[in-house]
């Protein structure tokens, strides 16, 4: 390859245009290591929350009902290791941010493809945090739908992640111990770095970490802020659930089939279970709920356990209208059709005359303002 | 062993890519996957070509010393992450327990909380180092 023409070599391709120390690749590498950690975590967390919310058949059965807290703690990290990844990707791609300039722009074949590798991560990743970001917002300014481009735009990002870490290995391998001699100022960067994602992780990790609620600054959330001091993500008003039917009776079928009203549910036996309500936008919250367990309204239909079901709701529609529950969460004695929160009767935004809570489950999937469970096997 | 795990990263990343593309161009919710590829770019080109050359800018003319360039870099991240919120404080679609803080207070609170915290943390510098006369030299850029 020829060297370039002279007319070329200016502003940022002009040889000591970036004469900061810190474009050098120890500090890209210990960036890096830190934004590489927060993208897998932010992956595998994310494939546990797609999974639990919307499993492929083979797998629904065998989902595990317990850590009771388990998908309250995969999304709460899922949101907190990707707002993290915000200050880290930023300052690791100005730490590189020169090579985007380096002549001649491609070496050979496999250079080229390595750029455009570059090219695709990091156009996958500043989009996936983009659209993280403001889902936690339900701010939604693109022509795309949110789930499932996010999904995608997850694995493209962490298979682009791989195959980066591959082609670097070598540069890697050379900088991942500390060097004898150390280049000035990076530790003051590094320090700022850390400063910025503790910053930005103990301003908003308070919408679900208990202990953090007195910092929760810039979350779009407060786990003890909305209706009977919980969050909801859709209100009765959005479900068009405000008022209910008057004739309101819950419908079980199965080998027995039988509806009850109210007070027929609240003659029966009450058991409290302590669970959370979490989402995949990052919150949660904890309440004490009150109510029928579903295995005893199951057995009263004369369902043997093991037998999944179909929840259907009063709300005309939206994409969570009808949730189906498998065996192992019916059959769980924390899973309760509930008619109280913290002692007071369920109010329309959460779910009167009643709902669905159930461990370790996405909050979309605690069906309100429930009409319907049926036996489906 | 090396060798091995490097081919393996290098199948494994491809596999993935090659499913999300996949998964982008095959899925029924996704009509339109040229509006992803624009904002993708768009992302880049804003990222790449607006907000980094000023970033680079700010800290070669404007940004002397390392607390200030550091609380810079905290202030950028607070920003980032805390903008959005200020933007659509008032927007929460009927759902009063969406976006229920003061943002905009709370933001600016902690832009000067950690403004305050640099200034104490420049303070100490200078007590300990305290600063001697020499010849002024220009900062680095970027």
């Amino acid at each position: 390859m020829p060297p370039p023409p002279e007319a070329l070599r200016r502003g940022p391709f002009r040889a000591g245009t970036f004469r900061s120390p810190l474009h050098e690749p120890r500090t890209t590498v210990v960036l890096g290591r830190w934004l590489g950690a927060a993208v897998l975590v932010c992956f595998l967390t994310g494939l546990a929350g797609h999974l639990l919310q919307d499993p492929p058949a083979w797998l629904s059965g065998v989902l595990p009902a317990r850590p009771v807290d388990g998908y309250r703690f995969t999304q709460g990290l899922h949101v907190v290791s990707g707002i993290a990844a915000i200050p880290l990707t930023g300052a690791k791609l100005w730490t590189v941010y020169p090579r985007l300039f380096e002549w001649p722009p491609a070496r050979s074949v496999l250079h080229a493809l390595e750029r455009l590798g570059i090219a695709v991560l990091v156009a996958a990743l500043l989009l996936e945090l983009f659209t993280g970001l403001l889902n936690t917002l339900q701010w939604y300014p693109w022509p795309f739908p949110f789930r499932q481009t996010h999904f995608w735009l997850g694995w493209l990002a962490t298979g682009g992640l791989l195959v980066h870490l591959a082609a670097k290995a070598p540069l890697i391998a050379r900088n991942w111990r500390r060097p004898q001699a150390s280049v000035p100022g990076r530790r003051a960067f590094l320090a700022s770095v850390t400063a910025a994602v503790g910053a930005v992780t103990l301003t908003t990790a308070g919408q679900t970490v208990p202990w953090l609620r007195g910092l929760d600054l810039l979350a779009p959330r407060r786990p003890d802020i909305g209706s009977q001091g919980l969050p909801v993500n859709r209100t009765a008003a959005q479900a068009g659930t405000v008022t209910v039917p008057a004739d309101w009776r819950l419908r079980v079928d199965g080998p027995q089939p039988y509806t009850l009203d109210l007070d027929d549910l609240a003659r029966l036996p009450q058991h409290d279970a302590v669970l959370p309500i979490a989402c995949v936008e990052g919150w949660s919250a904890s309440a004490r709920w009150t109510g029928v367990r579903l295995a005893d309204l199951l057995a009263l239909a004369g369902a043997p356990t093991g037998t999944a079901v179909r929840v259907t709701s009063l709300e005309a529609d939206g994409p969570y209208r009808v949730m189906e529950m498998p065996a192992q969460y019916v059959d769980d004695p924390l899973t309760l059709l509930a008619l109280r929160v913290n002692g007071e009767t369920l109010n329309a935004d959460h779910g009167f005359p009643a709902r669905i809570i159930a461990p370790n489950r996405p909050g979309v999937l605690q069906t309100k303002w429930v009409a319907r469970i049926e036996v489906v096997r | 062993m090396t060798a091995r795990l490097r081919a393996a990263a290098l199948v494994a990343g491809l596999a993935m890519t090659g499913y999300g593309l996949f998964g982008l161009l095959d899925d029924p919710y996704i009509t339109a996957p040229v509006d992803i590829l624009v904002w993708a770019v768009g992302g880049l080109v804003l990222h790449d070509g607006l907000w980094v050359p000023l970033l680079c800018l700010v800290g070669a003319y404007a940004a002397r010393g390392p607390v200030l360039r550091g609380w810079l870099v905290v202030a950028a991240a607070v920003t980032a992450v805390g903008l959005p919120a200020v933007l659509r404080a008032d927007d929460d679609h009927g759902n009063p327990s969406v976006l229920p803080l003061p943002y905009l207070r709370n933001w600016l609170l902690v832009l000067a909380a950690t403004a305050v915290l640099a200034l104490l943390l420049g303070l100490v510098r200078r007590r300990r180092n305290p600063p001697v006369s020499r010849p002024e030299r220009r900062e680095d850029p970027s």
